[in-house]
Formats: C-alpha cells, structure tokens, sequence
C-alpha cells in the first residue's frame, strides 16, 4: 500500500480528524492552517484562513455543514465546511486545546488551558441561540481546578463529555480501552515508546496505535531506533499484528476512514499519510 | 535468601578485631616464595611491632587525647580520632599529624559545655566504645625487639674471634646500625650463636628478612631470628588442642542444574540498571524464572567457570551462592573488591580491590579457597595491568604473572613460587597458559640486534620446547585453540622496504613432534582473529569499513593452511564461535549497528543474515544450541532487550526487559563420555533426533492450543462485552434519530436516500517519459 502524503502544514501536525461519510480529512497542525483534503486521493479541498497561532484541535459535526476548530491563538472558531466562511468568533482567555460537537449537532464543547493565570475551563455554547455566540456567553462553563483538561469528547448520546487531565492515570506507554459508558478499563496495549493517538477500527476488532520516541529527543535519535510506526493490534488479544513506518518523526494523531478500508496518521514531521489497505489485511486472522 | 550484606557485617568486624587469627597465610614478601624455617604467625609480629613503637615514641598520650568525654567534642570526636589512629597505625603519619590538632581546635572553641555531672559513673567501657582504636594502642616495649639471634655461627676460640666479629659486623651492618653483640662463650670457645642489637626495630627485621639462609660456608649457613620470638614460642602450650570439628554443611547436589530432563541451560540477567537479578531457565517458547532478587548484587554477577557458582559483587566482598534454591554458600571478605577471577577447576577465587593495600600486609590482590572460605595468600599491585593479572594453567594447579622484566609462577595449593624462585625474562610483554596442558606462552620484542622471540616453555620443567625468531616486530598478541591444539601467533610486522604494518599468524602445532609452525602473511588491517573452539579452523576479520572481508582456514594435519572461504562485504567487528565450534557468528556490535551473519564453516553457507539494531553483545549458550544479541543498558539507554536465536539465525524471542545490562549463560563442566561415545552419538543421530523432533511436536501443538484456547476465551468475553454494548446502543437508536433530525446515520449508507450525487473533477498531470532515456 502507497500511502497518499499529505504537504499541507509547516508544522507538526496536532490532529486529524474524518467527517462522518469519510470523504474529507481535517487537518490541523501548529502552524495557523486548517486543512481539508479529500481522503480519495488527498487533493486538498480547501482552507480555512483565520487562525493566528497553532490549531490544536477540530471537528466536523454529523452533516458536515460545520467545522470547529481550538486554537493557541486563544480562539474557537466556528467554520461553514463548504464555503470556508467564519461563521463564528469565540475568544477565550487562554489556549483552546480540544473541542467538538454533540451528536446531534447543536451544542459545542471546548477547553481551555489552564494558561497564564486562567483556570482551565469546559464551555457549552448551543448554536441554536446565537445570541450566545454574539455575546460569546455560554450556556454552560465548568471550571476545572486541578490539572488541566488534554483531551475530550462527547459521551455517545451527548449526554456527558469524557475528559482526559493532564495528571491523569493514562500510562503513557500504553494505550488503554474504556468503556465510554461505565469508564471500565477493558484492554491494554503494550509498546515500548510513548503513545500518542489511538483509534479503532469501525469494522475490524482492530486497534492502531501512534506515537514513537518523544519529540524532544527525536534530535538524538534516528527514525530506526525512535519506532516512529503505527501499530496496529487486535482489539480482544491484545497482540500486535502490523506496523506501517513511514513517518520520521512520532505520530501525534491517528484515524480510521470511516469504512475501515483506510487510516490516515499526522505526525511530528509535518506530514499527513493517507494509507489504503492492502488485501492481505482484510483476509488476516488470528487463530483462534 | 539472606542478604548478603547483612550477613557480611559480623565477619568484617571480627576480622578487624583479630587481623592474626583470620589471616595466618600473610607473608610480608609478595615475590620472595615461602622458604625458609619460620612459621607465619613470627612473621606477622615482625611486620607490626616496630611500626607500634614509632608511633608510641613520637607521640606521646595521643589515644587519650582522642577520648570523647576528655576532649569536650560529643560524638564527632571519636570517629576523628578513629580515623587519625588508625590512618596513623598504617604509617601515614602526616595526615594523622592533621587530624589531631582539629580535634584539639575544636575542642578550644565556645561551645555549651558537655561536660559530665561529678556524680557521673561511666558505664561504657572503653573497650566497648572504641575497641577499634584500642586496638592499635601503643604497647610497652623495653627495646628487645631491636635485638637479633642469629644460629650456626662458627664456634671459635678467641684467637679467631676478633675475625669472626668482622665477618659478621660485614655481613648485618647492611641492613642498620648494630649498637650491641653478644657472643656467648663456654671452656673459650663460642657456643655458635651470637645476639646483635640494631638501633631500631625495623633494622632488626629486615636482618631476619634478608640474612636468613645466608651461607657463610659449606658447613654455615645463617638461621636468623628475632629475640622476640623466641619469647612467643616459649608460650605456645605443648599440648594440642585436637580441633573442633566443623559441622557438615550439605548444600545439597550444587550440578542438580545438569539433570533437568530437557537438558535447557540457566542463564543470569540483570536488569533495572542492575536493582534486580533474575536466573531463568532458557525456554525455546518463554524463559522460566527460577529464581529472582532485588539488589542481589552491587555491580554485576560471574559465573564459575564449571557454572558451580554465581558470584555476587558487594562493597564488602564477593558471595558465591548455588545449589537448587541459590543459597549463599561462601563469601569473602575484601573491601572494595571490583574484579575477580576463579581458577579453573573452581577451587580457588582471586579478588582485586583498590582500597585494602597496605605496605607491610599485601591485599590489593587476594587468592581465596573456594571450599574453606580462607584467604591464602595476598599480593601486592603495584603495575596497572590487564586483568587477570594472575592467569591459570589449564588444571589450576600453578599460576604466574608477569612483572617488569619477570615471570613469577606460582604453584598450588602451597601458593609459593614454583621451585621458589621467579624467571627473569628482560622485556616481557605478554604470556599465555596453554588450555590444553602446562605449557607456557610468552613473547619478548626485539631490542637492537637480538631479535624478538616467542618461547613455549614446559611447567614445571622449565624447559623450553620451542623458541621462535621474529623481526621487525611491533606487536604480537597470543591466541591458543580452546583444546591447546593450536597457538596462533599474530605478529604485527612493519618489513625493511615497505611501508604499513604487514600481519603474520604464525600457527604452532603444538601435538606435532617439535612444534611445527607455518605461517599466513595478511596485508590488510586485522580486525579480529578467532580460533574454532573444538577443531582447526580460525577465522580473520580483516580490510577497513566499509570494505571488510572475512576469511576461514584451516590447518590441515600436515601443515598446509588452506584459505576455505572468503566473503567480502561483511558488516561486523567481532567474530563468536559456537562453543561446539563449526557454527560462528560475525556481529557488527555497537557502531555497525548490530548486523549479525549466521555461518556454517563446514560447507561455507551463510545460514541467515539479520540485525539486532544496536546490539551490544553476544552470547552463546553452553551447549551451541542458542545465542543470544542483547543491548545492554550499561553501552546504550533505550530498547534494552535481549534475542534468543537458533544457530541457525531463526530469531526465536524478543525479552524486552526494563534497563536490562546483562545476560551471562551459566557454564558446564566438561562432558564425561568419552571420544568413542561422542563418535557414537554422532553416529546414532538420527535415531535420537526422531525422538527429539517427536518431542518437539508434542510441545509445539501444545503451546499453540494454549495460545488458542487463551484467544478463544479472551474473544469469548469480548464478545459477551459487545453484545451488552451493541443491545445498549440499539435501545438508544430512538434518541438518536430524534437528536440528528430523524436521519438515519447508524450506518454509513443508511441514509442513503438523502445523498446528492456530486461529481468531482480532479486534475491529473500529465508528463510523458520516453522510456529509452532512463537508462
């Protein structure tokens, strides 16, 4: 499999997210860029321009009509998808670091980092009352005292949001399964480097993990010895099947397409990989 | 599973009490052989007395001074005057001279008085609180301890005494002044003995050390002795008192590791940079743990030689522990200790430490036995040289090292010089035990018209068996075939007319009437040279990276050296051969990257090239079977793991262990069936090898039912676990169509009615190659 390289960013990439259908892959990086390609051939779609600082987070809502996007700028902006028109401002007192959309569309959730004196806040805005937005009020804002929100995202129904902190007890050398529900740790995944990104598979019991040596050290060490690879593993075994290398530098974000036939990976080095699957891993199985 | 640190405290603490009892084998002359009449325990109080007395003389009342309460100082002041003391009974005096006037100043300074209540009754004894100091305490001494009894002087009348007493002033004016003589007479002849009184102590024992056995004449020959002694064997009780018998220790079968029924090996590994160490069984699917402890050792571990014993390294000293549990069966106590070294047949342990060295008591080098636990003899290090400095002769029964311009070997289990004296061989520069018999190697360079040589010397003969001229010699290194076979000679030569250095190996046949010798010439840089371990063949790294060759002979039985194969391009530095031989590995460690090449020397197939990235070293097992690539935590900090490989090269386990240093094979004894039955299980092999492949079988359907029968569980609870999952998502198939607009989503085509058809146009560009120019 040829994977498709993605030269959009200048920086390295934070994260990169599908939209429901799989057609289009967002990409954002540390530069103010936010990509969108198509994940058929990675020609790229367009940009959304506005963003001053590195973009750590975006996400499309379920009919593609919206994307979100956090940025270091202290900003979440609110994009048409098909125009690229900024369709809304929200200035926070810190960096935005992870954002996203209900299931249903309507409400936003983002964070903000606990920066510069701020605290770290969850805010909820409903985009059914633009009057929230105009006055950049949310409905909702959850302070967050101790240690900063990293990562988070909407419970399955919109009903919760599941955040991951800075001091949370998330090995880093292991990517673990909860269940979204009850929170019970299900699996681990053992590697021998940092892990960064992980996703599933929408219709294999398969799990790809990146990540690799840290970036701060990467100077030190050759692309060999940094495991700069995805890995994918079986979600039940918890056995590793496959690695793809490619990139050299650690991988910060890793997504399946939506129809399981490919994943895509943004790494450090400034590249985003579309990867196609060979044949050989759809016949694959494990004894058993 | 006794600490051993915690067991080592009492034994270091007698020992300093009673330095007489525990090491009765100390000799003061490291290189002068145990000859001569007197018994060890004399030689110790030579050794001490004289140096007690100075110390006393010249400062007076120094150990009161260094009393606590007396000196006003609380608790600093006993460990520095412990210090000053026992720093002082070594002989350095300066830093004594330091210490006190410190303690004295501090003493002087405003301090809250800690003086103690009038009514205050000491109940500590001073015994108790600085028995160690006391220990060196001054002793009375009225002087006889200058004075000498020297035996079988000729008996004269007093017409020859006059000459008799210049003889002897002559002789003992050498070693110090004498003040006093004495020559006892009886009917006016003298008795034959005479007393001589020195200026000081040490004269009088340098005179017992240097004119003792000297020969006046035929019929006189000097028995010197201090006239101190005579008073310490006047006290010795004539009775004997028989010794207690030591309690039978069983340790139980310490080979029991030999009769495992698959024959695997042990092997050692020390990991979390040296905190833990574990034995494991070698396991073709996993290595079984038998045994494994938290800071088992301070530094590293060694196997003995016959894998008997694993040696443990503390501050304090070495433990040997063995047998099914891995008990502690010996320690010895050597501070400091770094290196050490067992002789082959296990039975005595050599030890190095830095710190322990004094002048008059050598222990920088100690040579342990094994079985008791008793020192037997301590050496001197004065020449910062390769270890061992000590090297063993195939059988252990002599050892030798090398000084300047010296040879000295020594015999066991006496641990005197071999016919009590050393060989003075001017120039030395490296020697050698044969592995196959007791026959020494050594090479001298060259030096102005005497060209170098290499001699091979018969023990304990000394009688030389063949003598090799070299020239224009830079350097020579000694490499024996593990059977004794074979000396290979590498002998770096710069010849008259050419330019660089040109390399000889000069093979010696050492079964073969007059130690035949031929020789190869190489012209390119030698990397690394290596004998088969059972067999004739030897391998040559050689050429300069990127371009390095690897190169196999063979001496044939009549002498012929046969270059058998060559491949160039190699990627390696080092060469292993199997222990069995026939099979070697070429490793490119460390800056190669770890490539690894996997050969058969017998029809010259490379069986597998690979790569352990990084791989800092390899070890084979025992028995050939195996090796292991490892990157050791001590040369490089990420990826520290250990491979298991077959001879073949068929990578069989990846152990990634956290901060893992070292895996070391635990050795076996020599096998006891003879060469026919050797030759007859050769010939039987395929016989046993249906029974082994059976075996193998068996053992392979099994662990991959259990792998199986493990996935199937493990899949059987997921599947439970998505189903409750799936039953829950579809009960919330209702809330979800309600929040996303009644549009069916949960599939990626269900809504599928709703889709609009759009079309894409991509750009495609266009370039034509003309496919001719590409070539």
């Amino acid at each position: 499999m040829k994977p498709i390289l993605l030269q959009g960013h200048e920086r390295s990439i934070t994260q990169i997210k599908y939209n429901r259908e799989g057609d289009l892959l967002f990409t954002v990086a540390k530069d103010p860029i936010v990509n969108v390609w198509y994940s058929v051939n990675g020609e790229r779609l367009g940009t959304y321009m506005g963003h001053t600082g590195a973009v750590w987070c975006v996400d499309a809502d379920w009919d593609t009509k919206h994307v979100l996007t956090g940025s270091a700028d202290n900003s979440c902006r609110l994009w048409d998808c098909e125009t690229g028109k900024q369709l809304a401002l929200l200035k926070t007192n810190s960096a935005v670091r992870t954002c996203g959309f209900d299931f249903g569309g309507n409400i936003i959730m983002f964070s903000t980092d606990k920066q510069m004196g701020y605290q770290c806040f969850v805010s909820f805005f409903d985009l059914r009352d633009p009057s929230q937005i105009d006055n950049n009020e949310p409905y909702m804002k959850i302070p967050c005292n101790d240690s900063k929100i990293t990562s988070a995202v909407w419970g399955p129904l919109g009903e919760c949001i599941i955040a991951g902190h800075e001091s949370g007890e998330l090995n880093q050398y292991s990517a673990k399964l909860f269940d979204s529900t009850t929170l019970e740790h299900q699996k681990t995944f053992r590697t021998e480097r940092p892990v960064n990104s992980a996703a599933l598979s929408p219709n294999y019991d398969h799990v790809v993990l990146g990540g690799g040596q840290e970036a701060m050290d990467v100077t030190t060490t050759s692309t060999r010895i940094g495991k700069f690879e995805a890995r994918f593993f079986h979600l039940a075994f918890e056995e590793e099947f496959g690695r793809v290398k490619g990139h050299f530098g650690p991988i910060n974000s890793v997504a399946f397409h939506p129809d399981g036939k490919s994943y895509s990976s943004g790494g450090e080095d400034g590249y985003v990989r579309i990867h196609y699957f060979d044949p050989q891993y759809f016949e694959f199985e494990f004894e058993a | 599973m006794q600490d051993a640190e915690n067991v080592a405290v009492p034994e270091a603490a007698e020992e300093r009490a009673e330095p007489g009892q525990q090491q009765p084998a100390a000799e003061p002359p490291p290189d002068e052989g145990c000859c001569g009449p007197r018994g060890p325990a004399l030689r110790r109080r030579q050794g001490q007395r004289p140096l007690v007395r100075r110390w006393r003389s010249r400062r007076p009342g120094r150990s009161r001074r260094a009393r606590p309460r007396e000196s006003g100082l609380g608790t600093s002041a006993p460990t520095a005057g412990a210090q000053a003391a026992s720093e002082d009974a070594g002989g350095n005096e300066g830093s004594a001279a330091e210490a006190e006037p410190r303690a004295l100043e501090n003493g002087d300074a405003d301090e809250p008085s800690f003086s103690d209540p009038e009514d205050f009754v000491d109940d500590v004894s001073e015994e108790e609180l600085l028995g160690d100091v006391l220990k060196d305490r001054p002793q009375e001494a009225d002087g006889i301890d200058s004075v000498i009894v020297v035996d079988n002087v000729p008996q004269v009348g007093p017409d020859r005494l006059e000459k008799l007493k210049n003889v002897i002033h002559k002789i003992f004016s050498k070693f110090g002044k004498i003040t006093n003589d004495f020559y006892p007479e009886e009917d006016g002849k003298t008795k034959g003995y005479i007393f001589l009184e020195y200026a000081s102590p040490a004269h009088a024992v340098d005179a017992v050390k240097n004119a003792d056995g000297y020969k006046l004449d035929k019929q006189h020959t000097f028995r010197v002795n201090l006239f101190t002694d005579f008073d310490k064997y006047m006290t010795i009780s004539d009775e004997w008192d028989i010794p207690e018998k030591q309690p039978f220790k069983d340790l139980g079968n310490l080979r029991y590791w030999l009769e495992e029924a698959e024959c695997r090996d042990q092997y050692s590994v020390i990991f979390e940079s040296g905190d833990r160490t574990s034995i494991f069984w070698n396991d073709v699917k996993d290595p079984v743990s038998i045994e494994e402890r938290a800071r088992w050792t301070e530094t590293y571990v060694r196997w003995s030689p016959k894998g008997t014993y694993l040696a443990t390294f503390h501050q304090r000293g070495i433990a040997l522990w063995g047998g099914e549990k891995f008990k502690q069966i010996q320690r010895f106590s050597h501070q400091g200790v770094q290196l050490i070294d067992f002789s082959p047949c296990e039975r005595y342990l050599v030890t190095f430490s830095p710190l322990m060295d004094t002048q008059d008591d050598p222990q920088a080098i100690i040579i342990w036995d094994i079985l008791t636990g008793h020192k037997k003899r301590g050496f001197h290090c004065e020449s910062s040289a390769h270890w061992p400095i000590f090297k063993w002769s195939h059988d252990g029964k002599f050892f030798a090292r090398m000084t300047l311009d010296t040879l000295s070997i020594y015999e066991t289990p006496s641990m005197g010089l071999l016919d009590k004296k050393s060989l003075k061989i001017s120039g030395i520069k490296d020697f050698s035990w044969s592995p196959g018999g007791n026959i020494i190697a050594f090479w001298v360079p060259e030096d102005k018209d005497i060209p170098a040589r290499v001699t091979l010397m018969q023990l304990p003969t000394r009688q030389e068996i063949r003598v090799r001229n070299l020239f224009n010699v830079v350097d020579c290194k000694l490499h024996w075939q593990k059977n004794g076979d074979y000396l290979c000679v590498k002998v770096d030569r710069t010849p008259k007319g050419t330019q660089g250095v040109v390399t000889n190996f000069e093979i010696f046949r050492m079964r073969e009437k007059q130690v035949p010798v031929d020789v190869v010439e190489m012209k390119e840089t030698i990397i690394a040279f290596a004998w088969e371990p059972n067999g004739s063949k030897f391998a040559v790294l050689h050429g300069e990276a990127p371009r390095i060759s690897v190169s196999f002979y063979h001496v044939k039985n009549n002498g012929k050296i046969e270059l058998i194969k060559m491949f160039d391009k190699q990627q390696a530095n080092t060469i292993f051969w199997s222990p069995q031989g026939q099979f070697v590995v070429l490793a490119g460690l460390r800056s190669m990257n770890g490539a690894l090449a996997f050969v058969d020397t017998s029809d010259c197939t490379v069986m597998n090239i690979a790569e352990h990235y990084m791989a800092s070293d390899v070890e084979w097992d025992p028995t050939g079977r195996y090796v292991v690539t490892s990157v050791s935590w001590w040369s490089h900090k990420v990826d520290n793991a250990y491979w298991l490989w077959t001879f073949q090269g068929r990578l069989l386990q990846k152990n990634n262990k956290d901060r893992f240093c070292q895996l070391l094979w635990r050795p076996r004894p020599p096998t006891l069936l003879s060469q026919e039955q050797i030759k007859q299980i050769k010939k039987d092999l395929k016989k046993y090898s249906k029974i082994f492949e059976q075996k193998d079988r068996l053992s392979q359907s099994k662990a991959s039912k259990e792998l199986v029968e493990r996935r199937r569980t493990m899949m059987e609870d997921f599947r439970k676990y998505r189903k409750m999952a799936q039953e829950l998502y579809m009960e919330q198939k209702n809330e979800r169509l309600e929040l996303r607009g009644g549009v069916d989503t949960d599939e990626l085509d269900s809504n599928v009615d709703d889709w609009e058809e759009e079309t894409i146009e991509f750009f495609v560009t266009e370039e034509i190659i003309p496919l001719g120019n590409q070539e």
